[in-house]
């Protein structure tokens, strides 16, 4: 009867609806924390001691004649000729930046930088936990600082925050809107500056978020914004995942997406052509393809660093902690690269370009004076070794607030379309007009603007959830 | 039509007096030309170089003299390794780790402790120089060999020429231990037949005792040639030639170069492009039914699991092949500083290549089937020689296209 028949089409549907809420639920699934003991030997019985203890960068004459010994002695190879930056950092340039080094660069300076701003360390799961923790100098009556955790990532530091921070702490006295004032945490991640290094194996992005999760919780903040870029993305994103209810927002100036699937691919293979079928903006396509040259050949030709490290970080990790100059041509042929890949056809990298040699050399003096960098390069095998895409928290979705920074110089382009199927409440995405993978340090103002106008629409639209 | 219609009015007998003679030529004319082509073999082209700094100078003829060579050392450079050597800083490993994350820095302190204080450079420095070492420019570098006679001929014997090509990270040095074998069969227990060899064994440029090409583009191709023109400047028109590793890539250049110059090409490790969709599926049908292949269960054993032992394997070993091809001047800048860097870079592939189950020792297995010495002897010639880095710029120049 047409009775009858209604009423299935409605229980159908109302079957159809069910199902579906069900299995979507089950993506909405939260990241579980992750314990772990990473100091040395077995893990004690007692309780671990959770003191925060002030912290200083310090150095000594025995350090810096070392330094300059190695530097003296350093053994350089004659480029070929006409290579520029093609076969990696070109040692004629290199043979100035350690000229500089050894005759201008002022340690002693930079390290009286470095703790002009304040920081700390505490225990958490059995290693000493480095971090910076700047609060606003001034507040204006009725408002409170929001805390705001900034990851970094490699082969960068703490110390690529240095520049935004006060446009952070501080809005007001740079001309930017004083809305939103921030205290900022930068936490080194273990194994990383003066974050003590783990002992044991399997220390994962999901490690480093419980850890800097555990750290907010200390700190004495219950909710709190993230932002990341480079590992720093992983790391946030993982936090998210892990605590949702604590992460008021997230802020990426990389976002990544390692679940790839029949879409993705047909996309890539029709995008250029239907980009409306796949949401992909105008933008995007500028970015994006031809998807080899701009996409495939693009990550082969500047993966083979990922690649070692994920494999075997002990050998490539070996020399460069012997060798100050291997170590900053290392590490300099990133920061030239990342910022624009159009500087390999520069005979000096473009370096100089955007960042000046006290920063580029500040950073690399973490990696030697901490000797962290084998430990540094162990993250990519703890991250990777079991394939791309092959992990829980890949597959798992973010339901925070997320802010997107695009910038164009970023090696890989990751669309809106593609995105927003990871992060599913993405606030804002932007395309920012000059800049590449070192953000923070390149183009600060134009990142600070960023989060804070995020923040606003978050902070305004009362997002967050309360549980 | 009138030739046509000449035939048809021509009676049978003369038909076929005229038929079976041009049949008989199209059909032999054809199989002439079949079997011409079969012979035919197509070979690279030899082409031209030239590898010295600047331009290449417009007039007058490269320096072709075969110059005699030692390898040397001083107290100056001894002195600066063992600094060096002590000032190394050490990484712990990992708990648990082995050589699963590379080299394991706490069997490297063994190493290092060793190279300081037992191992005898000047001693090796004259184990290296008891076979004839020569120099001699050609396309602009001065390339490097040894040039091993037999030192006894037996009578009615003919010397063969064999030039025999090393690769990365090996060197000239890793034949030492076979030369014997082969310029003196007989001394050493060998089957005597009727061959005893006279041995080349040069250094590809940018490796050891030759001079690194300054151009871009050295890649198999250029070596090939150069080391066609070495073994013709020595006087051999016909030569066996043997390789593995990139020696194996140079040689069988030189056969498909020079055919009728190679008497005899023997590998050590024969690469395969990946010959289309004809492999694909002998490789997927091969793991169950390998004899319709033609795989032997040897090939059976050694190739099967495909995607573990094949594409895995490959996977975790092949980092240092995709940096070296991609920043061989950044991968190569801190080993040519750091001589324990560039040992932990070098020995990690004496382990793992040896055999993949040093991967789970703690010490590599290393000295299960070497000695430290000749281990540190083939370390010491990237070391004196400063030649990591154009070393690795030969995988950038031969994989990037």
């Amino acid at each position: 009867s047409l009775a009858g028949i209604m009423l299935l089409e409605v229980f159908l549907v109302l079957g159809t609806v069910i199902i579906y809420f069900l299995l979507s639920k089950k993506k909405e699934e939260t990241l579980p924390f992750k314990e772990g003991w990473w100091g040395k030997g077995q893990k004690p019985d007692a309780e671990e001691d959770t003191t925060i203890w002030p912290f200083k960068v310090e150095t000594t004459e025995e350090e810096l004649s070392d330094l300059f010994r190695r530097l003296d002695q350093a053994r350089f190879t004659e480029p070929l000729e006409n290579c520029s930056f093609h076969y990696g950092t070109n040692s004629v340039y290199l043979r100035k930046v350690v000229s500089y080094w050894k005759n201008q660069f002022n340690w002693k300076k930079q390290v009286e930088v470095l703790n002009k701003y304040p920081q700390f360390k505490t225990k958490i799961q059995g290693i000493n936990i480095h971090f910076v923790h700047v609060k606003p100098p001034h507040l204006p009556e009725g408002q409170s600082a929001k805390p705001l955790l900034m990851v970094h990532g490699w082969p960068g530091s703490f110390y690529e925050f240095y520049k935004i921070i006060p446009l952070l702490t501080d809005p007001a006295s740079h001309g930017l809107c004083d809305e939103h004032i921030f205290e900022v945490i930068c936490p080194s991640i273990p194994g990383y500056g003066f974050s003590e290094a783990p002992h044991k194996k399997d220390f994962n992005s999901v490690s480093a978020a419980s850890i800097f999760y555990e750290l907010m919780l200390r700190l004495g903040f219950n909710e709190f914004y993230a932002q990341g870029g480079d590992w720093g993305y992983l790391i946030c994103t993982n936090l998210a995942q892990i605590a949702p209810n604590h992460v008021k927002g997230l802020h990426l100036n990389l976002a990544s997406v390692t679940n790839m699937g029949f879409t993705h691919l047909l996309s890539i293979l029709l995008g250029r052509y239907l980009p409306g079928l796949f949401g992909f903006q105008d933008e995007d396509v500028r970015r994006m393809f031809p998807f080899l040259k701009k996409g495939l050949y693009r990550i082969l030709l500047e993966s083979g660093y990922a690649h070692i490290q994920a494999t075997k970080p002990d050998t490539v990790g070996c020399g460069l902690n012997d060798s100050p100059v291997g170590l900053a041509g290392y590490i300099l042929e990133k920061f030239s690269t990342w910022t624009d890949l159009e500087f390999r056809n520069l005979e000096d990298g473009g370096l100089e370009r955007k960042f000046n040699l006290d920063d580029l050399l500040t950073n690399i003096m973490i990696y030697w004076v901490s000797g962290c960098i084998v430990s540094s390069m162990r993250f990519y095998k703890e991250n990777m070794q079991k394939g791309i895409g092959t992990q829980k928290h890949e597959r798992l979705t973010v339901q925070v607030p997320t802010g997107i920074a695009s910038y164009p110089n970023e090696i890989i382009h990751t669309p809106q379309a593609w995105a927003q199927k990871k992060y599913t409440n993405i606030v804002s995405f932007h395309f920012m007009p000059r800049g590449g993978h070192f953000a923070a340090l390149e183009e600060p103002e134009l990142l600070a603007e960023d989060i804070l106008q995020f923040v606003g629409k978050v902070e305004k639209e009362q997002l967050w959830r309360r549980k | 039509e009138s030739i046509l219609s000449r035939i048809r009015s021509c009676e049978y007998s003369q038909k076929n007096a005229i038929l079976v003679p041009v049949a008989a030529l199209g059909v032999g004319g054809m199989l002439v030309c079949w079997l011409r082509s079969r012979h035919k073999i197509k070979t690279i082209e030899m082409g031209d170089g030239w590898w010295g700094s600047g331009e290449r100078p417009a007039k007058g003829k490269e320096d072709e003299r075969i110059r005699p060579f030692k390898i040397e050392t001083s107290d100056k450079e001894i002195e600066d390794l063992y600094r060096r050597l002590d000032q190394f800083r050490y990484t712990p490993p990992l708990e648990g780790a082995a050589f699963h994350y590379g080299f394991n820095s706490n069997y490297l302190q063994k190493v290092v402790a060793y190279w300081r204080n037992q191992f005898d450079w000047r001693k090796q420095v004259e184990v290296l120089n008891k076979y004839p070492h020569f120099q001699t420019t050609i396309e602009g570098i001065d390339i490097h060999f040894i040039h091993v006679k037999p030192p006894y001929v037996p009578h009615g014997r003919a010397v063969q020429p064999l030039l025999m090509v090393h690769g990365w990270p090996g060197s000239f040095y890793e034949f030492y231990k076979i030369i014997p074998l082969l310029t003196e069969p007989a001394r050493h227990g060998l089957n005597e037949g009727d061959v005893v060899f006279e041995v080349i064994c040069p250094s590809i440029p940018g490796y050891g005792f030759s001079e690194a090409p300054h151009q871009k583009g050295f890649n198999t191709i250029a070596a090939a040639r150069i080391f066609h023109k070495l073994m013709n400047r020595l006087g051999f028109n016909q030569y066996y030639v043997q390789g593995g590793d990139w020696g194996s890539r140079i040689t069988t250049d030189m056969a498909q170069m020079l055919p009728q110059s190679v008497k005899g090409l023997h590998l050590n490790v024969a690469f395969v492009m990946m010959q289309g969709l004809s492999m694909m599926i002998s490789v997927m049908l091969g793991a169950y039914v390998p004899w319709l292949i033609g795989f032997t269960r040897e090939d059976a054993r050694r190739m099967y699991p495909f995607k573990e032992k094949n594409i895995y394997y490959i996977l975790r070993e092949s980092g240092y092949l995709h940096l070296q091809a991609t920043k061989p001047d950044t991968a190569g800048c801190g080993l040519n500083d750091s001589p324990v860097g560039l040992a932990a870079y070098i020995l990690e592939k004496f382990s793992t290549w040896t055999d993949r189950s040093f991967l789970h020792r703690d010490d590599g297995g290393l000295e299960s089937k070497y000695t430290l010495d000749d281990l540190l002897t083939n370390v010491m010639i990237y070391w004196v020689t400063s030649s990591i880095v154009s070393s690795m710029r030969f995988y950038k120049e031969n994989i990037s296209e």
